[in-house]
């Protein structure tokens, strides 16, 4: 039985970390539990297995994408300034900061979650108020917060949702980046937290519904932006759904396979949908919702369950597109009247010329209403 | 090297592969030559460039340059479009074939090209294949054969990199400008081997690689048996030391066994190593240390052909084929630009390139470094935002970069990751991408090359210097200058004027008119002087060079692009507007030509509105041949465009809102122009397009004008047809305007005469509700700009009449005083409150 619904990175791919640790020669920085080699193994995966403890472990290529972003991400890390993942939702921005996190400092827990509400104490300490009382501000009374943790121990602290954060609770982070010290004036001439070295902080940022432009200036040059794009190839997202419902199955032990024909098909549905153009070339208006990768996978794994709960284990185009339906259908009623339009134009001519699964597909548009 | 001096009668081959455009081909070209030095050195390229070698190594000869190599098929041997062909060769200063030409110079060792000419080349290759590429610009050296295969692919996946060229610069420049050289060349030579059989045999037949090395094969065992090619490196302006000569002497000494160097395009070497270990059956080549398979050592003098070789079965006419150098640019010999080959950023090579002599194990990381601060600097002068700290960064992540990349150097790729991640602040958008912009230019560069003066003029280039001469126009300067010309009272002045527009139609941006008749546009035609302003370059040299394919001298060269573009497929209208050109051009013997295929287009054209522009464009001519004196029987032409445009006509009722203009001037050129015969047709056919149930208003009125004009109509006609749109249902009522539109131009007159017309509109306008009348106001205005201002009082006068007031009343309206206005807004609010008082 799983303990927990999603176990952390480092807790999921234990064996790949301890077997790259275990064969890792080259030089780390101070503090880094792999090099930045092992860690781009990590991240973007090697042909040839580790030998780990007798055991041969394969280590899988867990980002798809633009391999060089990763790589200039791990650089960025192990030098002065944080860094930011920017991009539309659902691009796997905060997967590759908890990749990171987790090979770069063996844990990918130490995270402030960015809403309207975070306030400064979220970000670097409170108190215990009982023990503040009673003994008064004191090391032991300090409630460390993920930014204190990450600097005391060395390790990444990650923040998501940045952007959510009001603009001067953001730049609390100005001066800790720049100088890697942080004030802690109740303590008084030891209120000094001086960052140990393996500390940095990985922001991810939404440019979707409030974007970097309202950052101060001042925090954005404390950071390296790298900027995520969407999956551009057909192929390559038919295979992240592939494999992130095969691992979320595998987790949640249902027993089925995922179906190679349907992943295409959702990917190529989803791929189109956010380009605005068919593979045959069709015009197609692009929904206001957004046409993630993450979301393909969430429709994907829920007619997945159905058709293991309710039905013959078989991907089922009606439940497809029953769930299609929900995750479009989100923020603007006129988004589904585009998916419609894109069935009666797009989908009939694969149907007609494809056949098959296609043909199905196409037939299930009467649950588009 | 002394293990290949075997034996006194034997000569030795050395074939050196190498990459276009790469520093470190070059670092180790120099490197083997100077070690092995070799008794001649034959170059990949065509052979019939052998004559302009000693311009290109001449110290005041500044890369980038190119070879020209240009070729008219005037027999029709290739194809029997009898076309012009050309093909580009550029040099950089870092071009391996360039710095063997060099090297072999200054060491006095004869080098010359050893490939097929280029209008061999082209004979050997298959239509729309290898230089035969119907491209805007055909490259000599496009080495796409080496970097686009299925072996690259996977190595590229293999090695983790994201594309060939970032491959390459990994393995074979950073690396290796620290290996040895014959360790890097025998790299370089598994390599191609590899890229070479995942290469189908066809595409090396299409391409004409097989005969090309052939014939380099053929012309390196000539060499070996004694036979050189006369040009020489050596022989050139440069002074030659006396080591180098006692080294040279050394060279070309009958007592030791000659020692020739081949250096050709990577591709080629395991095949040109083939082809000489099959010309030797006897194994009278034998393979030595020096790289394996590519040194071999063969009988002297014996010099057996290559075996297997298909003797290029056509041999083009040497005569039609030019060479000649012409100066270059950084964008156009960067490879990312589309058409060239070798490795692309040019300037970021070149600077690798610079230093790479001097530290050989830093000159990347320098160059990056270099690049970074210059980048930094621009950037921050256009968006200011960049420190000194972001360039820190941006060398830290270049720098940690190449070792998570196990690079020994940061080179290009890290370049751009360096300042993708440090310059560019925020999300990557077409509004924050300048940085990269910038880097982009800064790594492609902008320098033109320049030819010393000792360089061959190509003729076109000599005619073009003999007629400024003749014009007094000057070419030694860069500044614009003005000149006037007299059109039609000076002959000299015409005669210029043609030369400015010849120089205007080859393209080479030498010369602008701003002021005189424009025939094309048929505009200021009442004009008598032509202004003009021109400026002298390299440039302007550079284009010619390239249009000298088609001619000697730029008339000739004008005249041969004339009847290209005949050869295309083009509309009539097109047609006419070229021979306009002609005409200004003063090309009277290809008038004829543009004639013919004038009449032939007009036969074949079934587009109304392009057959209606020549129609115009004739028009024209006819009335100007006097003055261009052109003896052309116009008359012809455009009888003959009248006739298809009547047959045309009928479909045109139904015409486009957005095209009613054009066809309305058609149709009225067509009043003007039609007599006898014709003219009762083409009425006819009016009177047919009025009943067409969907004939457009706006043409239906254009139509009743011009039937009231001819008099096949009166007015009582036309105000019926008129009162038809006024009295018709809501959507045809709408059309009202714009009926009177075509009515007014073609027949504004009819306004004045009798009053009906004017009665009507007013009638129309006070039944025309407000919203309506918004609606029509624009077709409304259209209408009434036929009219002169003072036709328009005229018919304002007459309109007030009709209202019992003279045109004069309406300046003497009253003035509204300001107090009315304020006391109307105070009503409104007033009313408006009550109103939402009593909802509530």
């Amino acid at each position: 039985m799983r303990e927990s619904i999603k176990p952390p990175v480092e807790i999921r791919y234990q064996k790949e970390l301890a077997a790259l640790e275990a064969a890792d020669t080259a030089r780390k920085p101070q503090n880094w539990r792999l090099s930045p080699q092992a860690v781009r193994t990590f991240i973007l995966g090697s042909q040839k297995p580790v030998t780990y403890q007798g055991e041969s472990i394969s280590i899988r290529k867990k980002y798809f994408g633009n391999d060089a972003l990763v790589e200039r991400c791990i650089i960025t890390l192990a030098g002065n300034r944080g860094l930011m993942l920017v991009g539309e939702p659902g691009t796997a921005k905060t997967m590759l900061s908890e990749l990171l996190s987790a090979s770069i400092s063996g844990v990918s827990t130490n995270t402030i979650q960015g809403t309207a509400g975070t306030t400064e104490d979220m970000i670097k300490y409170s108190w215990n108020y009982a023990l503040l009382l009673a003994k008064g501000p004191s090391r032991e009374s300090l409630v460390p917060a993920p930014l204190y943790v990450g600097m005391e121990r060395g390790i990444l602290t990650r923040f998501e949702e940045i952007t959510r954060t009001p603009a001067e609770i953001q730049d609390s982070l100005i001066s800790v980046l720049s100088d890697k010290v942080l004030n802690i004036p109740e303590l008084g001439d030891d209120g000094f937290l001086f960052a140990k070295p393996g500390f940095n902080v990985i922001g991810t940022a939404n440019t979707r519904d409030k974007g970097v432009n309202e950052m101060s200036s001042a925090l954005k040059r404390r950071f390296n932006f790298e900027t995520v794009m969407p999956v551009r190839e057909v192929a390559l997202e038919k295979q992240i759904i592939l494999n992130e419902v095969g691992e979320l199955a595998r987790e949640n032990g249902i027993d089925m396979t995922p179906d190679e024909e349907a992943a295409k098909l959702l990917a190529s549905t989803y791929h189109e949908l956010r380009e605005g153009v068919s593979a045959y070339g069709h015009r197609i208006d692009k929904p206001g919702a957004v046409m993630s990768t993450a979301e393909a996978v969430s429709v994907y794994y829920q007619t997945m369950i159905s058709g293991y709960y309710y039905g013959d284990s078989s991907i089922d185009m009606d439940c497809l597109v029953q769930n299609l339906v929900g995750a479009v259908s989100k923020e603007n009623k006129d988004d589904l009247g585009k998916v419609k339009e894109y069935f009666s134009t797009v989908i009939k001519d694969k149907s007609s010329k494809e056949g098959g699964l296609w043909k199905k597909y196409y037939e299930a548009r009467k649950w588009l209403k | 090297m002394e293990k290949i001096l075997r034996s006194k009668e034997m000569a030795e081959i050395v074939l050196l592969p190498v990459r276009h455009h790469s520093p470190a081909c070059s670092f180790h070209v120099r490197k083997m030559i100077e070690e092995y030095h070799p008794s001649v050195i034959l170059i990949e390229g065509p052979e019939n460039a052998n004559e302009l070698i000693p311009v290109m190594v001449h110290r005041d000869t500044q890369p980038p340059f190119a070879i020209y190599y240009s070729y008219y098929d005037k027999a029709g041997q290739l194809s029997e479009e009898k076309e012009h062909y050309k093909c580009y060769y550029p040099f950089l200063d870092y071009s391996p074939e360039l710095v063997a030409l060099k090297t072999a110079g200054e060491l006095g060792i004869p080098a010359a090209f050893m490939d097929l000419s280029y209008g061999d080349i082209l004979a050997a290759s298959k239509q729309g294949a290898g230089l035969r590429k119907k491209e805007e610009k055909n490259n000599y050296n496009d080495d796409y054969l080496l970097s686009r295969n299925a072996y690259v692919k996977k190595l590229c996946e293999k090695a983790n990199l994201r594309s060939f060229d970032e491959f390459w610069e990994k393995y074979f420049e950073i690396d290796g400008l620290s290996k040895d050289s014959h360790a890097w060349f025998l790299d370089l030579l598994l390599y191609c081997r590899q890229a070479r059989e995942s290469t189908p045999e066809e595409v090396l037949q299409d391409e004409g690689s097989l005969a090309r090395e052939a014939h380099m094969a053929d012309m390196i065992l000539q060499a070996a048996a004694g036979n050189f090619p006369k040009t020489t490196a050596g022989s050139g302006t440069l002074s030659v030391t006396k080591r180098q000569t006692q080294s040279s002497d050394k060279g070309n000494t009958s007592s030791l066994p000659l020692r020739i160097l081949a250096v050709t395009g990577g591709f080629h070497t395991p095949a040109l190593s083939a082809l000489l270990q099959e010309s030797s059956p006897e194994n009278a080549l034998s393979r030595t240390s020096l790289s394996e398979d590519t040194s071999f050592q063969v009988s002297s003098p014996a010099a057996p052909s290559t075996p297997g070789r298909k003797k290029s079965a056509k041999k083009v006419n040497s005569r039609e084929q030019n060479v000649y150098l012409m100066p270059y640019s950084m964008e156009a010999a960067d490879a990312l630009n589309g058409y060239a080959s070798g490795m692309p950023y040019p300037a970021f090579y070149q600077k690798v390139w610079g230093k790479s002599s001097e530290i050989p194990d830093d000159c990347y990381r320098q160059t990056v470094l270099d690049l970074l601060v210059s980048c930094g600097k621009e950037v921050r002068r256009k968006e200011g935002n960049l420190s000194t700290y972001d360039e820190i960064c941006a060398v830290q992540m270049a720098d940690g970069l190449s070792a998570l990349r196990g690079k020994s150097q940061p080179g290009a790729y890290e370049l751009f990751d360096a300042v993708l991640s440090s310059y560019v602040k925020g999300e990557y958008t077409i509004a924050t991408n300048t940085p990269m912009l910038i880097l982009r230019k800064h790594m492609t560069g902008n320098a033109v090359g320049k030819l010393c003066s000792q360089a061959h003029v190509p003729p076109i280039v000599q005619d073009f210097e003999a007629q400024c001469r003749r014009f007094s126009l000057k070419t030694g300067s860069t500044l614009e200058t003005e000149v006037t010309l007299s059109l039609f009272s000076s002959e000299k002045h015409r005669k210029e004027s043609c030369f400015f527009h010849r120089m205007l139609f080859l393209k080479t941006f030498y010369a602008r008119r701003v002021k005189g008749p424009n025939l094309q546009q048929q505009k200021d035609r009442n004009l008598i002087r032509e202004i003009w302003r021109y400026k002298w370059n390299t440039q302007v040299n550079a284009a010619l060079i390239d249009v000298s394919v088609y001619g000697a001298t730029i008339e000739e060269a004008a005249g041969s692009l004339v009847k290209e573009e005949l050869k295309k497929e083009i509309g009539a209208g097109a047609c006419a507007i070229l021979l306009t050109k002609v005409f200004e051009m003063g090309l009277k013997e290809h008038l004829q030509n543009v004639y013919d295929r004038a009449q032939e287009l007009i036969r074949q054209d079934t587009d109304f509105y392009s057959l209606a522009d020549a129609l115009s464009h004739f028009k024209m001519m006819r009335e100007l041949s006097s003055l261009y004196q052109s003896k052309l029987n116009f008359d012809l032409l455009m009888e003959l465009t009248i006739r298809k445009l009547i047959s045309l006509l009928p479909s045109m009722a139904a015409v486009k809102d957005e095209d009613l203009g054009r066809c309305m001037d058609a149709v009225k050129l067509l009043y003007q122009l039609t007599k006898g015969e014709i003219r009762e047709e083409f009425f006819e056919i009016l009177i047919r397009m009025q009943k067409d149930a969907q004939i457009h208003a706006g043409l239906d009125g254009c139509i009743h004008g011009i039937l009231y004009g001819g008099g096949w109509e009166d007015s009582a006609l036309v105000e019926q047809a008129a009162l038809g749109y006024v009295q018709g249902t809501k959507e045809q009522m709408k059309k009202t305007a714009l009926f009177f539109r075509g009515l007014f131009f073609s027949a504004r007159d009819l306004i004045f005469i009798g009053g009906q017309i004017l009665n009507m509109l007013d009638a129309f306008l006070q039944q025309t509700e407000t919203d309506a009348f918004m609606e029509l106001l624009p077709e409304l205005r259209m209408a009434f700009t036929y009219f002169t201002p003072r036709e328009i009082d005229k018919i304002a006068e007459k309109a007030a009449a009709l209202h019992g007031r003279s045109g004069r009343d309406i300046t003497k309206l009253k003035e509204i005083p300001p107090d009315w206005y304020a006391y109307g807004k105070e009503l409104d609010t007033y009313i408006g409150q009550r109103i939402s008082h009593v909802t509530v």
